[in-house]
């Protein structure tokens, strides 16, 4: 296409949806609403058979749009990354394949990214059940709590932002969830604004608990990348050097015990407990040396800083 | 500042360019750079998008150089432009990096000079260059060497010693100092903690990244002495007091015994890492030998 292309609408379908026709044209009518050219990219992250046929069915219509089938489940992340590597928009809108935010609401979201970098939106007022509302913002007040960025609503896909920042901002797996988290770090404006929430934004979230761990687990590699990347040994050695220290200081305890009280070392279990401190302590210690060793290994490729412009 | 740079650096009839880099800063600092940059081309300026810190800022700075040689200095006119030619001439001497050293200090004795005196003794012996002044930040580099050297995470203040990695030849001179107009410092024990575990990193890195083994072997046999001093218990106290109790000794021993075997995998881990690494420091022997 020769045509020059504004806005570039980004859907990823990884496990539900919903109705994907009716949902292209709510789409399709926001956006034209914006006055920008657009087109549309949905990213199947594995073989979606049903939606492909319903998909290509729309676009026989004539529709304007291009669909990407992924040979198997590769995450949200990989499916964002491979549907931006097939656009040519200026701005990128990423866009659930569900309803999570009133259509109407759509083109104010895209004008807000004047002066932005990154627009992300926020359901509020919530109308959904009080379980969705609490998992979420628990969710949402941990990942405050670690990164210090105030954004309310990280499970809301529906998000606006430049080009240069999903090229920078490298995602993979499921962290897609984190990418405005990850984008403010990069020094790119983000800019959080309430819309409000679909109607049909009602579906009852409860997952497994392996969800939960791994959405946990998420936040703290999230947390570790952002903040030690460079510098392993400052995590590791805080905690090992702090379980060393418990141990070292019960063993000297127990020993002074020993010497002073004559109560016995070695027939209780508590120097093995010490001592089993002190041996944790030291093998995270050496976890963190095993990771300065690999940054430096790497150091070539790994750039810390990213540069917003050179003059001369 | 640019002014100063200016009035020392043209005399010297040398093609030179100046960079400046901003990292993140949030009054006029850029556009009053900007303009300058467009009245002089021979000022480049480099803009984080935000604050990165003190290393990646000199690592940007060397990264987009272009001449033969790097001055790096602070941007808060502690350092004076007018040490540069002294530098120039040990480079040109043959050396390949050249150090500054803060004479007369213009700071408070108690808690500026002698911490900072504590702090560069044992950095010196830690990394076996004796650099008398590591916060100083007037430095010249041969830039083929500098741009090799790995460079992250406020590492600037080790970069003599990971330069000697390259085997290169560091000379020191003695700058002048001018006491701090703009800013403080932040001194903590965060901060103290930091600068020592990364005098354990850097130690870790600068004597062991081409062997680790022989460092994991090291910390393995303070455990195995351990691990065998609590065996010695075992075995002896029963024997010295029968009413004495050494349960627990064979456990604590086997525990210890475990940490050797744990450290010395690791080591063996780390040979592999490098193996495949991207960094060889043998690499660096290129960069400074003499023909």
């Amino acid at each position: 296409m020769s045509q020059n292309i504004d806005l570039s609408v980004i859907i990823p379908i990884t496990e539900r949806h919903d109705n994907i026709q009716e949902l292209y044209y709510e789409y399709k009518k926001a956006v034209e609403q914006t006055s920008l050219t657009y087109e549309f990219v949905y990213v199947m992250d594995g073989p979606f058979p049903d939606l492909n046929e319903e998909l290509t069915a729309l676009k026989d219509k004539g529709e304007k749009l291009k669909v990407i089938m992924l040979a198997k489940w590769f995450g949200e992340a990989t499916a964002l990354k491979i549907g931006f590597e097939n656009t040519s928009g200026e701005l990128i809108m990423t866009l659930p394949a569900y309803q999570q935010v009133d259509s109407s609401e759509l083109p104010r979201l895209v004008h807000s990214i004047e002066g932005q970098d990154m627009v992300v939106a926020r359901r509020w007022p919530r109308k959904d059940s009080a379980l969705n509302r609490l998992q979420s913002n628990v969710f949402n007040f941990l990942m405050r709590l670690q990164t210090g960025v105030e954004l309310h609503d990280l499970g809301c896909s529906v998000r606006v932002f430049r080009r240069r920042v999903i090229r920078e901002v490298e995602i993979y797996g499921d962290l897609h969830r984190f990418l405005p988290v990850l984008a403010n770090r990069y020094g790119f404006k983000v800019l959080e604004v309430k819309t409000s929430q679909s109607q049909k934004d009602m579906f009852q979230r409860i997952y497994s608990s392996g969800l939960y761990v791994r959405r946990l687990l998420d936040l703290l590699s999230v947390m570790f990348l952002i903040k030690f990347t460079k510098k392993p040994l400052r995590f590791f050695g805080l905690v090992g050097m702090g379980t060393i220290f418990v141990g070292a200081v019960a063993t000297a305890y127990l020993i002074m015990e020993r010497l002073v009280f004559d109560m016995s070392l070695a027939d209780r279990p508590a120097l093995m407990i010490s001592s089993l401190f002190i041996v944790l302590g030291a093998q995270i210690l050496s976890i963190g040396l095993i990771g300065e060793i690999i940054i430096f290994s790497h150091s070539k490729q790994l750039k810390e800083y990213t540069i917003d412009r050179i003059i001369n | 500042m640019y002014e100063a740079l200016v009035n020392a650096l043209d005399p010297l009839e040398l093609q030179y360019e100046l960079i400046f880099v901003d990292d993140g800063s949030r009054d006029d600092t850029y556009k009053i750079a900007n303009n300058l940059a467009i009245a002089d081309s021979r000022l480049r300026v480099i803009k984080f998008r935000r604050n990165y810190g003190q290393t990646p800022a000199m690592a940007a700075g060397i990264d987009n150089a272009r001449g033969k040689v790097l001055i790096t200095m602070d941007g808060d006119l502690q350092n004076d432009p007018k040490d540069i030619p002294n530098f120039l001439k040990k480079i040109n001497e043959g050396y390949d990096i050249v150090v500054g050293w803060r004479y007369n200090r213009q700071d408070k004795l108690v808690s500026r000079k002698i911490p900072s005196k504590i702090a560069n003794w044992i950095i010196g012996k830690v990394t076996g260059v004796p650099v008398k002044d590591n916060g100083c930040s007037l430095k010249a580099y041969r830039r083929t060497l500098i741009q090799e050297i790995p460079l992250y995470s406020d590492m600037h203040r080790f970069i003599p010693a990971m330069a000697s990695l390259s085997g290169a030849r560091i000379a020191e001179i003695k700058v002048q100092h001018h006491s701090r107009v703009f800013g403080e410092s932040k001194y903590g024990l965060w901060r103290i903690y930091k600068v020592l575990i990364d005098l354990l990193s850097i130690k870790t890195i600068v004597s062991f990244a081409s062997r680790p083994l022989i460092w994991f072997s090291i910390l393995a046999s303070v455990a195995s002495t351990i691990s065998l001093a609590a065996f010695g218990y075992w075995v002896v106290v029963p024997s010295l007091d029968p009413n004495g109790s050494i349960l627990m000794m064979m456990g604590v021993s086997m525990l210890f015994g475990c940490l050797a075997i744990f450290m010395l995998l690791s080591g063996v881990l780390c040979e592999l890492i490098y193996k495949t690494g991207d960094n060889k420091i043998e690499d660096l022997s290129k960069l400074t030998f003499k023909l």
